[in-house]
């Protein structure tokens, strides 16, 4: 695939953008205005940044995941704006600040590579829990957490009488990915030996699991404690994945499979708002108007797609609460049908595949486990969110990568992809 | 690390792929089941074809269909009123609300429409709705409360499917649909009292209190004293008995005799011997405090705020001879009168049998379903032998029909306009059963203004 192809397929997803905004705006209010225009010219704008950076800092990068993230994107971003216009305007200065971070993260990296993240990494596990801490600070403050739908998540930054909300534990997920994949590398090997066995399970050297249970069980706790179930297991489980990838050993997958039923398990007994959503996923019309509203809309929601969908601006996504954010997947599923819903899914499966396929040619430790450990994380987070909303699993709060409305998701995942992109141009060099 | 990396890849592409999998069935399966569900606001606000279906009563009364104007009409008038409801200008409700995408064709804009339409062919026809209610009982239950304000509620005991729903005063639909009557301006007729309106249910919850009885091992044929009054622990006013004076001879009172003659001074120190956590529990197993599935929406019954039983012996006492704060609707006491001649098991109560092509094809067919064990089988067995007493020779005996075997429970509870009268019932017809319950508000006493109403409709249901 040649830059061209990249380039162009990037302006593509771009128009997408725009004449997605342009129907909804059509049938929803009958004109089409400037922001068609002002969609397709942020989206141009953030990726056409991301694609001169890749080519400044990281020209051997894969010419693929750009373009696949720019059309999720783009599709995120119609239905955010055709839910509530107000978000989809939002959602653009967002993604022009994403681009710039995205663009920032590769000019750092120039040239020392990720390598020079290596040497952070307690730093970056520092800088995550301390991100992972930011919501239990008291609310009156001016950069203060603030308590919503009964998680603890977010923070308040209060400029005057403005206030700006954010989630920074988005952004711990990439900075713990990164201290993993950087204490894997190193340790892989003593992690690997497995000098006792009890019974058919072999277990290594318990001072080697002493610093990265400790940090995982900060996590956790931290987590537990803000009641944000979704990030706990999505960090879990990158963790149980990563500790697999670098050593091979099934002991950690069955160890980590009984700690995470443990602990849903309890966590369905400790905290009746994790109880509430277990109760609307099992049985959302037996209280309808209660802990089942959520998940009983977003089967109306599905009644309606049928196999192309309502058309973009005729469905009534906005009646599922959280449309923008946690149900913007069925939102798609709606007014796209099984056509828009399974392309979409397709789309994910590509940039994982891709994500997968930079970790596997990666040579050196670190950065496979780095590549592999930042699309464990993409693939797990879209499946949380995804069997979340088709009710394969409870409803967790999280969002879906680059399309749901928020603005830290984005800035985190551009981030991500950035990394990914420097990974994928190291490999070639 | 490859392999293991491969294998995580491969894991994560396999979920993803069953996801489009699911993603895929569920769509289907909510298509096929939930777009014309009546809480789902999409199948009011869609964009359909001109045209509405009838809707038809078990034996064939047409009680809805399409007015040569174009509009709907309602040729039963108030009869069917709180039931059907209507579609006007001035809104929609009742099951022309709940079933206003059942009965009309959805536009899809099809292509099968768009050809059907080129080949000069009329097109589809909008489905029917088929109701369970039998027009010769709602006529009765109507006559039987003309001129009273209350509600009469009809259901099938084995399936839970209504036969009879009246809600009194009514109003006419058809001045609704025509634009002469705002319903605005008559809130009175328009309220449905059937399953919207929550009073103190009075003595009929009497059966509750022996159902916790019966649960905690007492016998029907167990002897209480008998007594003029009860004051419970605390509580400063006594409870006395209807009519003042004892209960029997002033000796001792079978709980069955208890239930017959309605004793409150048996009955209140009985709550509060059983104590709040069995009284709360007995009553949230029959349905108080739970959401009730109903095709148009019902009201939650109530026992009192949460605790207060447990403090206080005198509200305690009170709430076992349905006052205080006891609230329940017609509906919900006609489940629990079906749920003990049905074993202890409650149906879902449902009003739609069927939805049928123009043609005669049925479309759709609503298969009874369980709501809730509200008591055991053998307490609900001795529940129905004591109603039989009472109906036989206790307060309920206005309620009587040659015939059928009537097994119920008067109740005369406090309202503010005079006391409300109320009957609960289970009539059985060589093994056929169905449940009853009668409301007649600040109508008087139970066993003499609401059990002859009973006896009325179930003398129509006989002669079926």
């Amino acid at each position: 695939m040649t830059r061209r192809t990249e380039t162009l397929l990037v302006g593509f997803a771009s128009l997408i953008a725009a004449g997605g905004v342009a129907i909804v705006t059509a049938t929803t209010q009958g004109t089409v205005g400037l922001d068609a225009a002002a969609a397709g010219a942020a989206h141009l704008a953030a990726f056409g940044g991301m694609v001169i950076a890749c080519r400044l800092w990281a020209p051997a990068s894969s010419r693929l995941l750009l373009p696949v993230v720019a059309l999720i994107t783009a599709v995120g971003a119609v239905e955010v704006f055709r839910i509530d216009p107000d978000l989809g305007r939002l959602q653009r200065w967002w993604l022009l600040l994403a681009g710039l971070i995205g663009v920032l993260t590769l000019w750092l990296l120039r040239h020392r590579g990720v390598e020079a993240l290596r040497r952070f990494r307690y730093l970056f596990l520092l800088g995550a829990l301390g991100l992972l801490l930011m919501p239990l600070l008291p609310s009156s403050l001016p950069l203060g957490g603030a308590t919503v739908n009964g998680s603890r998540l977010w923070v308040r930054l209060t400029v005057g009488d403005r206030a700006i909300s954010f989630q920074p534990g988005e952004g711990a997920k990439v900075l713990i990915v990164i201290f993993l994949a950087s204490y894997l590398a190193d340790r892989r090997r003593a992690l690997a030996e497995m000098p006792r066995t009890i019974g058919p399970l072999r277990l290594p050297e318990p001072r080697q699991l002493l610093p990265i249970l400790l940090a995982f069980a900060i996590a956790f706790l931290v987590l537990v404690y803000q009641r944000d179930l979704g990030a706990s297991l999505l960090l879990f489980i990158v963790f149980v994945a990563l500790l697999y990838t670098a050593t091979a050993r099934a002991t950690y997958l069955v160890a980590g499979g009984l700690l995470a039923g443990a602990g849903a398990v309890g966590a369905a007994n400790a905290f009746s708002h994790v109880a509430v959503r277990v109760a609307g996923w099992l049985h959302p019309f037996s209280d309808y108007s209660g802990s089942g509203y959520q998940v009983a809309q977003g089967i109306f929601a599905l009644a309606e797609a049928g196999l192309v969908g309502t058309g973009l601006g005729n469905g009534s996504p906005w009646l599922i609460p959280a449309a923008a954010t946690d149900y913007v997947f069925i939102a798609i599923v709606e007014e796209t049908g099984l056509a828009g819903g399974l392309a979409l899914l397709a789309a994910y499966a590509l940039l994982i595949t891709i994500g997968f396929g930079i970790a596997l040619r990666s040579g050196d430790a670190f950065r496979s486990l780095l590549a592999a450990g930042l699309t464990i994380a993409l693939g797990v987070q879209t499946l949380l969110i995804v069997g979340g909303v088709l009710r394969l699993l409870p409803l967790t709060g999280i969002t879906l990568p680059f399309a749901s409305y928020g603005g830290s998701s984005l800035l985190a995942n551009f981030v991500l992809i950035a990394l990914l992109a420097r990974v994928a141009h190291e490999e070639r060099l | 690390m490859r392999q293991a990396l491969r294998r995580i890849a491969l894991t994560l592409a396999g979920l993803l792929a069953f996801s489009g999998i699911w993603l895929t069935w569920i769509a289907t399966d909510a298509a096929t089941r939930f777009r014309t569900d009546p809480r789902n606001v999409r199948a009011q606000e869609g964009s359909y074809l001109p045209g509405a279906g009838r809707i038809i009563t078990a034996d064939g009364v047409v009680v809805a269909t399409d007015a040569t104007d174009g509009g709907r009409t309602y040729p039963e008038g108030p009869t069917y009123a709180h039931l059907i409801g209507y579609t006007a200008a001035a809104g929609r409700r009742g099951l022309e609300e709940s079933r206003y995408a059942d009965l009309r064709l959805r536009n899809d804009d099809s292509i099968t429409d768009w050809l059907l339409g080129l080949g000069g062919s009329e097109g589809r026809q909008p489905d029917d709705v088929i109701l369970t209610v039998l027009d010769p009982l709602q006529q009765a239950a109507r006559d039987a409360m003309s001129g009273k304000t209350g509600a009469v509620v009809v259901l099938d005991v084995a399936t839970g499917a209504v036969l009879a729903y009246v809600s009194s005063p009514s109003y006419d639909p058809n001045r609704v649909a025509a634009g002469t009557l705002d319903p605005e301006d008559a809130v009175d007729a328009v309220i449905d009292r059937v399953a919207d309106r929550v009073l103190p249910p009075g003595s009929t919850f009497k059966v509750i209190v022996s159902a916790a009885a019966l649960d905690a091992g007492v016998a029907p044929s167990t002897t209480f004293p008998d007594a003029e009054e009860y004051l419970a622990p605390g509580s400063g006013a006594p409870i006395g008995n209807a009519g003042g004076g004892f209960c029997g001879d002033g000796g001792t009172l079978t709980l069955a005799e208890a239930l017959v003659v309605s004793c409150n001074a048996i009955f209140a120190r009985l709550a509060v011997d059983l104590g709040a956590d069995l009284i709360v529990r007995t009553a949230e197993q029959a349905g108080f405090d739970a959401y009730i599935p109903w095709e148009t929406g019902a009201a939650r019954s109530s026992l009192a705020a949460s605790g207060l039983l447990a403090s206080d012996p005198g509200a305690l006492a009170q709430t076992g001879i349905g006052e205080r704060d006891v609230r329940v609707s017609p509906l919900h006491m006609a489940l629990i009168a079906a749920a003990i001649g049905n074993e202890g098991l409650a149906m879902r109560p449902y009003v739609v049998d069927s939805i049928r092509t123009a043609s005669g094809d049925i479309v759709h067919h609503s298969d009874p379903a369980p709501l809730a064990r509200m008591f055991a089988a053998g307490v609900a067995a001795d529940l129905l032998e004591m109603m039989q007493a009472v109906v036989a020779r206790g307060t309920g005996t206005a309620a009587a029909v040659e015939g059928l075997i009537v097994s119920g429970k008067t109740g005369t509870s406090e309202g503010s306009g005079g006391p409300h009268a109320w009957f609960i019932g289970v009539a059985d017809d060589a093994g056929h059963k169905i449940a009853i319950a009668v409301v007649v508000e600040s109508g008087g006493s139970g066993g003499r203004v609401a059990a002859p109403i009973a006896a009325e409709v179930l003398r129509a249901w006989r002669d079926r």
